[in-house]
Formats: structure tokens, C-alpha cells, sequence
């Protein structure tokens, strides 16, 4: 019973960095219909920058929130640069996207090698005792960094006027320029989001799971499985995904072996895209094309 | 077809070249080629995605390679049943997989391709696991091992030249113009009277039997096998080849495959530098060169020549 809650507990946690990506995916699919494959990638980049700016004696809290800002910039000129100017078919957003992908990890390991890296716990690194299983604190800062973002975000989308101009371009980007919404703008606040979103969840995991040049090729793919599982362009969607697979996941791990980890992973997304590619929140036309 | 008599005299000059480097170069040139050339007719001349191609290189080659040790197969015999069985394995994929598109079908292709992976890792007491095959017998010709780079390379690019004159043939035939519609648009193409399932699993079955065999020559040639090479990161590369050689362009795909292996080996001093170029290249050729980088390159240089033109008159 002890083991079901450590690993339950374990799955929570990794499965709020999945929901984090997947919500990052879902801002910009709904704005420009891209699935942004180097989703991932801004979460290792975001942990990256913290660690380097850290070493150079800059404050943790300081190196942080500048991490989150150059992030969020790069994916607004990203999209500058690499999105716009191409004709948006869906295979050419895809391979694009990889592109920049590969190109984000290569620039990484140039700048900061191939080791694995680690940031500070926020606060300590006395586990705490939760009815028999143990959890270092840092694992309620991703859950609790989670749970507020996602939380903020609904507020966001549901209230906000910028939130509904963002909805709009989801729903009809041509009927939403008629009504004098910026869609590209609001294309490059998407990329900007969703770069700050990833940075975030890559900095909160990194105590927990070392970082390195290609981890962010694993978070963005779960993050896209979390959207597919949540039914794709939802957000509450993406976030219960991210936590169904991350519990899944660590219950694999913890009772078959955690080498097929991967692998089971995938069977479920297989699982969901034959039998409801719609995913749990969705709708039909939307897996359809 | 006067191209293809040409290009097969030059592989045949380069054969007496007496350098083990180049013509290894060259073997693993021929036999990426038919990965890459399958790959083409799925994205470029159907319009689909795989991004688990590897996935049948490496089936191939552990296939052919587990059928020859395991049931003491001859070599000459096991590829060709490994190709069988893996080009089954691409067919039924296919009656998986196309129910989906765009976003979906990449994703579901990349989890066959991790799956497939996951598997040469962990299933030690088949593949070995991560130490893989060792002692993979060698093919042999009248009692001569083909074990140098030399004796492989008439087999590599035999099959690679057969494998250019069949999608020759097939994009120029009534079903390579159906191919084109497909990828043109689908609903048209199905309400014309192709039947669009069957033909894209058809195409899928062809691209996972190339790999296959290439993977399977791969194999025999090398004698032993780890997972390595078959991860995911080889679909990304065979992307990038066909990328820059233009997705739906024959000879583009061959260029776009010497490009990168020969790009490959230059940047191998600089380290890591190289992740950063493939990455750049593919971003620079998709967003200015949707056609490829050699057709991109001819345009650029045209303009640039009418402009010369232009500005002396």
C-alpha cells in the first residue's frame, strides 16, 4: 500500500510537467493550428539558462525569472522567423518544428555539454512524511507551481479580454480578424506563452530530475500524448492527460520495469488515438484532420 | 532513363577508387538511400508522414539477422524473409495508422517507431539488449566472405540502383499519378475512385520492405548489431535527406542523402557542432526551400544570372 502511494505520488508529480507541456502545445495548436514539437525543448532551455546564470553567482530567484523571460522572448521570434514565413501545411509545421528542435539541443550542448545538470531545491531537501510514502519538498512546488498555473490560465482564457481574443483565433482565425483581432500577434503571444510555460515546468523538475541537452525531447512527447489523452486544443484536457499518463507511468515503472517505461507510454497513445482519437474532453473533427 | 545509365556507369568508376573510406562512404550512401528513397514516395508522392522509419531499417536488420542465427538460414535467404515479414508488419501498420492524419498520424508513427526501440532494448534474451547481436554470419559468394567494403558495394548499390528504377517507374505509372493525387487531395482522389486506404497501405508495405532489405544488407555486412542506430533520432535524419532533396524528387533524395552523410563526416571534428546544423538546415530548407536545397540552389542561381543579365543591359 505504501508502494501505491509512493509511485502515486511520484506519477503526480512528473504528470504535473507533462500537463504543463501539454498546455503549452494546446495555446499554440489553438492559435496557428501548429503542434509545436520543440515544445519540449523550451522546457531544457529554461532549465539550462537557470543553471548558467546561477554558476555566474546570479541569484536563484533572479536567475529564474530571467530564464522565463528569454525563453518566452525566443518563442515569440521563433515564431517570427521560422513560423510565419512559411506556408502553414500541417507536414510542413511539423518538420519545422522538429527543426528548430534539433537546432535548440544543438546549441545547447555546444554551450553547455552533454552532462546531466541540476538546480538547488527550492526549499530543502528533508523529505516530508505523508502517510507512510516520502516526498522531497521540491515535488509540492511542481504540483503546487501546476496546479496554480493551470488554474490562472482558465481565468485567463475564460475572462480576459486578450484570453478571449486568443479563443476566437481557436474557433475561426478569419472571422476573428473581421472582428479586429490581430491573429498574428496573437500567433506571436501564443509562441511566447507557450515558451514561458514550458521554461517554467523545466526549471521546477530539474532538482527532482537532472536536466541535459536532449531531456526536453521526452517532456515535450509526453506533453503531446497528456493533449492527446485530454483531447487535443482543450487545456483541462492537456492537465488531467499529463496526470493520467504520469500515474500510469509510474505505476508501470514501479511494478512491471521501468525499461518498458517508454514503450507503455506509447501503447497508450495508441490506444487513444484507434479507439477515441477525440481523447477525453474533445471532439471528433478535431482528430480528423 | 538515359540518367539512370549514366549514374549506374559512375557508381561503377567509383568502384575502383582505391580508397576503403570512400567506398564505405559510399556503401552507406546506397543503402540510406532506400530508406530514404521509401520514405519519399509516402511523403512526398502520397502526402503522409512516418516518423518511425527506422523502425523497419532496424526490423530488417534484426530480423535477418535473428532468422539466419537462429534457424541457420543462409544469409542470401534470410533477408529476403525478413523483408516478407517486415513488409507484412508495414501493411497491417498501415490499416492501424491511416485511419489517422496530419499531427495524429505523426505521433502515431513516432510511438511505433519508440515501441519498436524499446523493444531491441529490453528484449535481451532476442536482441541482446543494449550489448546487441554479436557474430551475425556474413554473406557469402561461391565460399568468398563479403566482408570489405569492396565486396559489399556491388550488392549495396545494385539493390539501391533496382530500388531508383523501381520508384522511377512507379511515380511515372498510372499509380504514381494516383499517389500524387492522394497527396493533392484526398477527398477528390477517393471520389475519382482510388481507393485512398488501400493504396497509402500499399505504399507504407513498398517503403517498410526498402528499409527492410537495406537494414537486412546492413546487418549481414557489419556482423553485428546494437540498437543504437535504429532510435528515433535515424527517422529524424532520413526526414532531413528527404527534405532537402525535395520530398517528391527522385535524384533530390539521392542528393539529399550524400548531402548529409558527406555533411555528416565534415563536421565530425567539431563535435556537437553538428546537431546544430542539421537543425538549421532543416529549418533554413523547409521555410525558403519547400522544393529542396538543390532546386532551391538552381533557382537562386538563375535569378542570379537574369539579374547579371539584367543589370548589363
Amino acid at each position: 500500500m505504501t508502494d501505491a502511494l509512493q509511485f502515486l505520488f511520484a506519477g503526480l508529480v512528473i504528470g504535473s510537467i507533462y500537463g504543463l507541456a501539454g498546455i503549452g502545445f494546446t495555446a499554440v495548436y489553438n492559435v496557428t493550428g501548429v503542434v509545436n514539437f520543440a515544445q519540449g525543448d523550451f522546457a531544457m532551455l529554461g532549465a539550462m539558462l537557470a543553471i548558467a546564470m546561477m554558476a555566474v553567482g546570479t541569484p536563484m530567484i533572479v536567475a529564474i525569472v530571467l530564464a522565463i523571460i528569454v525563453v518566452a522572448l525566443l518563442g515569440g521570434v521563433i515564431e517570427r522567423l521560422a513560423i510565419r514565413p512559411a506556408s502553414q501545411t500541417v507536414i510542413r509545421g511539423i518538420i519545422i518544428t522538429i527543426g528548430l528542435g534539433v537546432l535548440l539541443q544543438g546549441v545547447a550542448v555546444v554551450l553547455w555539454d552533454s552532462n546531466p545538470k541540476s538546480l538547488p531545491a527550492f526549499s530543502g531537501e528533508t523529505p516530508i512524511n505523508v502517510l507512510g510514502a516520502t516526498l522531497p519538498p521540491q515535488s509540492i512546488w511542481v504540483v503546487g507551481t501546476a496546479v496554480v498555473l493551470m488554474v490562472a490560465l482558465h481565468f485567463f482564457f475564460q475572462r480576459s479580454y486578450l484570453g478571449k481574443a486568443f479563443r476566437a483565433c481557436a474557433v475561426n482565425p478569419f472571422a476573428a480578424r473581421l472582428v479586429g483581432v490581430r491573429v498574428p500577434t496573437m500567433a506571436s503571444i501564443s509562441f511566447m506563452l507557450s515558451g514561458a510555460l514550458g521554461a517554467v515546468a523545466g526549471i521546477i523538475v530539474t532538482p527532482i530530475a537532472l536536466m541535459q541537452y536532449d531531456s526536453g525531447i521526452g517532456i515535450g512527447i509526453k506533453g503531446f500524448i497528456a493533449c492527446i489523452i485530454g483531447g487535443f486544443g482543450h487545456p483541462i484536457g492537456a492537465a488531467i492527460g499529463g496526470l493520467m499518463l504520469g500515474v500510469i507511468e509510474a505505476f508501470s515503472a514501479g511494478y512491471l520495469s521501468s525499461g518498458y517505461k517508454d514503450a507503455i507510454a506509447f501503447i497508450l497513445l495508441l490506444g487513444f488515438l484507434f479507439a477515441r482519437p477525440e481523447g477525453i474532453m474533445g471532439e471528433m473533427e478535431k482528430a480528423q484532420h | 532513363m538515359w540518367r539512370i545509365g549514366a549514374f549506374t556507369l559512375l557508381i561503377v568508376a567509383l568502384w575502383f577508387v582505391e580508397n576503403n573510406y570512400v567506398l564505405n562512404l559510399l556503401v552507406v550512401i546506397a543503402l540510406q538511400t532506400m530508406s530514404a528513397l521509401g520514405l519519399s514516395l509516402l511523403m512526398g508522392y502520397t502526402g503522409q508522414i512516418s516518423l518511425g522509419h527506422a523502425a523497419f531499417y532496424g526490423l530488417g536488420a534484426y530480423g535477418s539477422a535473428l532468422i539466419s542465427m537462429r534457424l541457420g538460414l543462409n544469409p542470401w535467404l534470410s533477408i529476403f524473409a525478413a523483408t516478407a515479414i517486415v513488409a507484412g508488419i508495414g501493411w497491417s501498420l498501415g490499416w492501424l495508422v491511416f485511419r489517422l492524419r496530419g499531427h495524429h498520424l505523426a505521433m502515431a508513427t513516432l510511438a511505433f517507431g519508440v515501441i519498436v526501440y524499446v523493444g531491441f532494448v529490453e528484449l535481451h534474451d532476442l536482441t541482446g539488449g543494449p550489448n546487441g547481436l554479436q557474430d551475425v554470419p556474413i554473406f557469402t559468394v561461391l565460399g568468398t566472405f563479403l566482408d570489405s567494403d569492396r565486396l559489399i558495394y556491388p550488392l549495396a548499390w545494385g539493390a539501391c540502383i533496382l530500388t531508383i528504377v523501381l520508384a522511377h517507374n512507379l511515380v511515372h505509372s498510372p499509380k504514381g499519378l494516383s499517389m500524387r493525387s492522394v497527396a493533392e487531395n484526398e477527398r477528390v482522389a477517393a471520389s475519382l475512385g482510388q481507393d485512398v486506404s488501400a493504396l497509402k497501405r500499399q505504399i507504407l508495405m513498398l517503403s517498410a520492405a526498402w528499409a527492410a532489405f537495406a537494414g537486412g544488407i546492413w546487418a549481414h555486412y557489419l556482423g553485428y548489431l546494437s540498437p543504437n542506430p535504429f532510435d528515433v533520432g535515424f527517422s529524424i535524419k532520413l526526414l532531413v535527406m528527404v527534405a532537402i532533396g525535395g520530398f517528391a524528387n527522385i535524384w533530390g533524395v539521392l542528393f539529399g542523402v550524400a548531402f548529409v552523410t558527406i555533411l555528416g563526416q565534415l563536421l565530425k571534428p567539431f563535435g556537437f557542432y553538428d546537431v546544430v546544423i542539421y537543425g538549421l538546415l532543416l529549418v533554413i530548407v523547409m521555410v525558403f526551400f519547400p522544393n529542396g536545397l538543390l532546386d532551391g540552389l538552381v533557382t537562386l542561381a538563375r535569378s542570379a544570372v537574369s539579374g547579371l543579365r539584367g543589370a548589363r543591359a
